[in-house]
């Protein structure tokens, strides 16, 4: 996690505490909503089960909306706020390569962490898996050097690439958001696979 | 209407709100770090005083002067013709009300260089390539201006011209912080106005 604040520095230990809250509160709230099974993941794929969608999408709306109205109250500095940096040929070969990993095992990073404190043996080799991956891919980082910094963008955010306000961005992206959970419902309905879903 | 389209609607309504509201269109860091670092420690980003000292003597338009320390200290102490934008102030609001005009160059100072090297990477950052610093910041001002002395037989041109610009920035120094507070600020207006009046006297 970030520092708490650019300007005032924080000890160290209270970061850390934030962030073991943080965590701990995000690992409870993906367990008890059934994300730490792979079925349930992996439904997302087959459209029987859309539950990681509505989630995902909910809660990234929501903090949209949210941070939003705080930066509007003065109660958040939305300057001061990280924005990922924008590789763009890192971001589509990584994500092809994060999707296909995502189906096989059925677990994010995560939902994997998630699954593997309940003690699931195959959210141990997932993430042993993740970590391989990692390993490989920091062995061979100077030779895909070049393919990692490709296409830099910065980090820009998508209502300034569009030029037009956050506000209305975020009506946008809502809008999208309840479209596709509308299509989400009609595809569980469409794909449904009783069998599984009554175990879940 | 069941929960799910209660949550929906509410969403909606919300988001509709703040694309009516007018949200300051927050900027983003446009630099990639290391290119960013290698152009806030490149010396074209920075003025000696002995530069400053020129501006202000020439009382050059095309230079703000920025001040980040506290109110406090620039009420004792200010270099002529600067404005004071406390560091915590200035990074916690929107850079384009000090720095939108990019035809000024804005220039950074503080006691020391810490405050102002973070708001160069700050405003650099976001792309406000018209953002300097004053190496040394009051400090540097103290020593190289304020205490400046010519010692030697023999003055060149350039080492007359050099001591002259710090001698006359001095003494604006000197005259603008011994004003009482209510005369600070009409300080510069009257030196504009009796510069004019020489100038004008030759023509």
């Amino acid at each position: 996690m970030a520092p708490l604040s650019s300007y005032y520095v924080f000890p160290e230990w209270l970061n850390m505490l934030t962030a073991l809250l943080i965590g701990t509160g995000f690992g409870f709230a993906l367990e008890q909503a059934g994300f730490s099974s792979s079925r349930k993941l992996a439904g997302m794929f087959y459209g029987y089960d859309t539950t990681v969608l509505k989630v995902f999408f909910t809660a990234a709306i929501v903090a949209l909306i949210g941070s939003q109205f705080m930066s509007f109250f003065g109660l958040l500095n939305l300057n001061q706020v990280y924005v990922n940096e924008f590789y763009v040929t890192a971001s589509i070969v990584g994500g092809v390569i994060m999707g296909a990993g995502f189906i096989m095992g059925g677990f994010c990073p995560g939902t994997g962490l998630c699954a593997l404190s309940i003690g699931k043996i195959d959210a141990m080799v997932f993430i042993a898996g993740g970590f391989a991956g990692a390993f490989l891919f920091t062995e061979s980082y100077p030779k895909i050097e070049e393919l990692a910094n490709a296409n830099f963008r910065g980090p820009v955010k998508i209502n300034e690439a569009l030029g037009i306000s956050p506000g209305l961005f975020t009506l946008i992206l809502v809008a999208a958001a309840v479209a596709l959970f509308w299509i989400a419902e009609l595809a569980e309905k469409k794909f449904a696979r009783p069998e599984i879903t009554n175990e879940l | 209407m069941n929960i799910r389209k209660e949550i929906s609607v509410l969403l909606l309504l919300l988001s509709l709100i703040l694309a009516l509201l007018p949200l300051s269109a927050n900027r983003s860091f446009v630099a990639k770090p290391d290119r960013l670092l290698s152009e806030v420690i490149n010396e074209g980003v920075s003025f000696t005083v002995d530069q400053v000292a020129e501006f202000i003597v020439r009382e050059d338009p095309s230079v703000q002067l920025i001040d980040l320390r506290s109110p406090e200290d620039f009420r004792k102490q200010a270099v002529p013709g600067a404005v004071n934008i406390p560091y915590p102030e200035f990074i916690n609001s929107d850079p384009d009300i000090w720095l939108g005009n990019r035809n000024i160059r804005n220039i950074f100072y503080s006691t020391g260089d810490l405050e102002p090297d973070y708001a160069l990477v700050y405003a650099r950052g976001l792309g406000y390539d018209n953002s300097f610093i004053m190496d040394g910041g009051i400090t540097e001002w103290e020593r190289t201006i304020m205490q400046t002395r010519f010692t030697g037989d023999r003055i060149t041109a350039r080492e007359n011209a050099l001591f002259e610009t710090r001698r006359r920035a001095g003494e604006m120094f000197t005259e603008l912080n011994s004003l009482p507070d209510s005369l600070k600020s009409k300080f510069l207006e009257s030196r504009k106005f009796s510069a004019k009046k020489l100038d004008g006297g030759c023509e």
